[in-house]
């Protein structure tokens, strides 16, 4: 019986729930393929988060090496190619994240293995892989089919639900011998600056992205913040242009926020953003754009210029508080 | 015939607009325009960039190209901003008068400071007496030795506050017969003036506007420009040459207008439809796009016939400027129109950009004057 | 140290509204832009020519009109432009554009190759990594932080959560550059007039011992079946009215909603 490959991520010694996203979604997968999951896990001294795996897949495959105590790409690429050459499973799915991104195009080609990334679902039509990711910034849906008869995918972060398993796989362990990669060597991890704010305790958000169009206008959104009680965040186009720190960035690559109320301003909803402000307890938007994804998560929403609804928001909100 | 800018005029007026939409901000712009406030770092950046004075040659810190690319930078200027495009657009007023009759020690002193937008000149023409009419002039130049002595007031200068040097007409020889055969062109410096502000504006109100007075203002000889009694030709000349860009001022002002309404009627809805479905509404924008599309080749046609070495066609320019700024004019009272009541209001944007265009009817002759410039290019003399 | 910048051409959608024709989308009316993620690679590159001196190549895989971006570059400081282009190359994946890249690529001199770590367009993420490893040299994506030293270049590559990971590899490399690692540089007339007087260097499938069976849809192992609209899970309730109203109603919104 085929195998289908979940590379499970961790740092820290955690697993990520990219990981369990993965291998609810590969357990469908799995039966209209006629296939097994098999979550990889590859680390060093991984005995407890193997066992937190097992109820997700039917076997879980371990590499236990003290090279692969941190992530690196290039060591990782040669663990995996062994065991996708040795198992030829036929589908390996691994995280669209920073490390997957860095990791899946080189082991695809490697391997001359089909590719598609960020997928947001997964299908077999006649024994083939299927996938559906968005393009266009998330105006568009593409279906795309991959060839042959083995299959690399890196799904989204949040595309699957994790869906408790009561599978008990299990846990296999490998050996792979490692060649040193003296070409690239890890550092180490580096937080991003702390400022004075917490954007993650926060009750309130209001949240603010590009179509502030210019820092001078931050002081706009700061004050809508101030009369809610509550604190200013953004999405990351704010932070390349440095309007805001770093620390204020909601989303993937920011924070993950769950406030009361996360008010949206001129943040068009990219999925790296929806990611870290999609469980917050109302979300409001206002977007001049009618088809902006954001409208897509939020309760309530205005489609119009923030510059002419923020200001008298502001003045509405401070006459209710009194 | 071929309609195609180049690549080079494509990706010019493509930096423009870069450059503007990353610099112009909304609110910024109404603070200028309330505040009679000019951007002088904005300039001074745009200046760096180069997007000042590119129709001067680039011995003399321009970039060698002509009046068709400085159109197309003012032009994608004015049409993200009407108010900061056109103070981009202004710093170099006069110094055409420079380039074409000046020496090269007044083209190396004064051009490339300008292009670089760090000095700010003036074009120093009308007079309270006299206005658009240069034909007649009451300051005059009287030499003392080896310099000339300046008396007069002029009005209606724009930069007259900041500017720091301009180019001025006077009356050399007071005898001439006509008189504009005795008018000469010279560079004067700020010191040589008393500037007064000319009092609150309509529209274009970041820009500076002033009187200035002369009283005994002592110039070199060696700041005359060209040859002397020939300064009410070089000045025709100049008009011919800035006409084209305000001309392009007035149609990316329209193109603004246009822009601003086209976005709000697909977002504004009436009775449950959005105002774009309102056929009213569809013939209105039908009508701006092509009053818009007109002024843009003739604008285009004048500035390119000025670059290809042409006979400098009076008639054709004077078309441009007077087709441009009622388009500008038109295009933005529709604008306001289809807004309503908003239109009315600051925060909308469209009222500025009324004030800001109806000024392209007035300076640098007013329609009528260019209407006398076409029949008279067209009917010539009974 | 020499340079080579891969920058694609791209439709920008933020604001527009999209609509599907067949196996793409209507481009007529949409403004192109260089890819944002590019932008900040060749602004990278010119700083670091700016400290180290060499050369910057852009190149572009595109029909004609790509050579807007490769032009773009050189204004903003790229010293030659290189447009690979071949009728057959449409219908290409992430990895075959990759392919195409690290063929015209091998023959040339270079230390460093930055791209976009991703595009705005279709969003793989595949080039950078896909190139180093055709190429058998080391790379880095998401980068957000830069130094080159003795050979080597100290990289942050930007995790989630706001964490950082850094790392040195060896030179030559492939880095994805992420956005906000610098400020790109507006271009300047001085740059088009030195960008418009240089010629960009045309290169066929031929030139990069390619066929056109080694490109395209029959040089990929991804094919593109079928564009659809995405479906709606879940819409706002949008609050109607001029924004003074639609403000109002939202605050009221917010009392009933026991936020306030």
């Amino acid at each position: 019986m085929s195998e289908i490959f979940v590379l499970a991520e961790h740092r820290n010694g955690e697993l990520r729930d990219v990981t369990f996203e993965m291998l609810s979604g590969a357990r469908n997968l799995a039966d209209k393929m006629g296939a097994t999951v098999t979550a990889v896990l590859l680390g060093s001294g991984v005995n407890e988060m193997a066992e937190k795996l097992k109820s997700y897949a039917n076997k879980v495959l371990v590499v236990d090496d003290p090279k692969l105590e941190n992530f690196n790409a290039e060591i990782y690429q040669k663990v995996l190619s062994k065991l996708i050459k040795d198992h030829k499973p036929v589908v390996t799915l691994i995280g669209h994240t920073a490390f997957g991104m860095d990791l899946a195009p080189a082991l695809a080609v490697e391997l001359g293995l089909p590719l598609a990334t960020d997928c947001i679902d997964l299908d077999a039509v006649d024994g083939r892989l299927v996938v559906t990711r968005q393009i266009y910034s998330g105006k568009v849906n593409a279906k795309v089919a991959l060839k042959g008869d083995q299959f690399i995918a890196t799904v989204r972060s949040g595309a699957f639900s994790i869906e408790e398993g009561a599978l008990n796989g299990e846990i296999v362990t490998e050996s792979v011998t490692i060649e040193d990669v003296p070409y690239r060597r890890f550092l180490g991890y580096e937080e991003a600056e702390v400022g004075e704010v917490d954007i993650t305790q926060a009750d309130y958000i209001v949240s603010v992205g590009r179509a502030i169009k210019d820092q001078e206008n931050i002081p706009l959104v700061q004050e809508l913040a101030d009369v809610l009680g509550g604190v200013l965040a953004c999405s990351r186009p704010v932070v390349d242009k440095n309007w805001l720190p770093k620390d204020r960035q909601v989303g993937s690559s920011g924070k993950i926020v769950k406030p009361k109320l996360y008010l949206a301003i001129g943040i068009s909803g990219a999925f790296q953003h929806v990611a870290g402000m999609k469980d917050s307890g109302l979300i409001v938007a206002i977007n001049k754009d009618p088809k902006a994804p954001i409208f897509n998560v939020a309760d309530y929403g205005i489609v119009d210029d923030l510059f002419k609804v923020v200001p008298v928001l502001k003045e509405k909100i401070k006459e209710i508080k009194g | 015939m071929d309609f195609e800018l180049t690549e080079e005029q494509k990706d010019i007026a493509k930096a423009a607009r870069e450059f503007a939409e990353g610099e112009f901000d909304k609110d910024y712009a109404m603070e200028c325009d309330q505040e009679h406030k000019f951007p002088r770092e904005l300039v001074r950046k745009a200046g760096e960039l180069g997007f000042i004075g590119v129709h001067y040659p680039e011995e003399y810190g321009g970039a060698g190209l002509g009046a068709l690319e400085n159109a197309l930078i003012v032009e994608e200027m004015c049409r993200v901003d009407s108010t900061l495009g056109l103070c981009i657009a202004l710093p170099d007023f006069g110094c055409e008068i420079i380039k074409w009759f000046g020496t090269e020690e007044q083209k190396k002193k004064y051009l490339p400071k300008v292009c670089s937008g760090e000095w700010i000149s003036a074009g120093i023409f009308t007079e309270p007496d006299h206005g658009s009419d240069i034909t007649e002039l009451s300051t005059t130049a009287v030499k003392d030795g080896d310099e000339w002595v300046i008396n007069g007031t002029k009005t209606f200068i724009t930069n007259g506050e900041i500017a720091d040097f301009g180019v001025i007409l006077v009356q050399t020889d007071p005898d001439a017969k006509p008189k504009y055969r005795g008018m000469s062109t010279f560079i004067v410096e700020k010191d040589c003036w008393e500037a007064a502000d000319v009092g609150s504006k309509m529209g274009i109100r970041a820009t500076s506007t002033a009187e200035l007075s002369f009283d005994n203002a002592r110039v070199p000889e060696e700041n005359l420009v060209g040859e002397l009694n020939r300064g009410f030709y070089q000045v025709l000349e100049f008009f011919d040459e800035s006409r084209i860009e305000i001309a392009a001022q007035a149609l990316g002002t329209a193109e603004a207008a246009f822009d601003r309404t086209m976005e709000y009627i697909k977002q504004r809805e009436l009775h449950g439809k959005k105002l774009a479905e309102f056929q009213i509404t569809r013939h209105k924008i039908a009508d701006m796009a092509t009053k818009i599309e007109a002024a843009k080749l003739l604008t285009y046609k004048a500035a390119w016939n000025f670059d290809n070495g042409r006979r400098i066609d009076p008639v054709l320019t004077s078309m441009a400027k007077w087709f441009a700024a009622r388009t500008a004019v038109e295009v933005a009272d529709e604008a306001i129109q289809l807004h309503g009541g908003y239109g009315y209001i600051t925060e909308y944007e469209v009222e500025r950009i009324y004030r800001d265009a109806k000024i392209t009817e007035i300076y640098e002759g007013t329609r009528e004057v260019q209407k006398n410039t076409i029949a008279s290019g067209l009917i010539g003399k009974l | 140290m020499d340079i080579i910048v891969c920058v694609k051409r791209v439709p920008d959608t933020s604001e527009a509204d999209v609509v599907i024709t067949g196996k793409d989308i209507k481009k007529d009316d949409l403004p192109f832009e260089i890819n944002e993620w590019d932008n900040y690679a060749v602004e990278e590159a010119v700083q670091l020519k700016e400290k180290f001196g060499g050369t910057i190549t852009v190149i572009s895989v595109g029909d004609e009109d790509a050579n807007e971006v490769i032009r773009r570059g050189l204004a903003m400081g790229a010293d030659e432009g290189v447009r690979i282009y071949d009728p057959a190359i449409e219908g290409s994946d992430g990895v075959t554009i990759a392919k195409i890249l690290a063929a015209a690529i091998k023959n040339m001199k270079y230390d460093l190759i930055l791209t976009g770590a991703q595009a705005g367009d279709l969003g793989e993420g595949i080039v950078p990594v896909a190139l180093a490893e055709m190429l058998g040299i080391p790379h880095a994506t998401l980068v957000t932080g830069l130094e080159i030293q003795d050979g080597k270049a100290k990289v942050k590559r930007e995790l989630e959560g706001g964490l950082m990971e850094v790392l040195e590899i060896d030179l030559p490399a492939v880095i994805g550059i992420q956005t906000g690692i610098n400020e790109p540089r507006y271009v300047s007339i001085m740059g088009i007039r030195k960008a418009s007087k240089k010629e960009i260097k045309l290169l066929g499938l031929g030139d990069i011992g390619l066929t056109p069976e080694d490109v395209g849809e029959a040089g990929s192992l991804t094919v593109l079946e079928e564009l659809s609209v995405p479906p709606v899970t879940k819409v706002a309730e949008i609050i109607e009215g001029d924004p003074a109203e639609a403000a109002s109603k939202l605050a009221e919104i917010l009392k009933e909603q026991g936020v306030l």
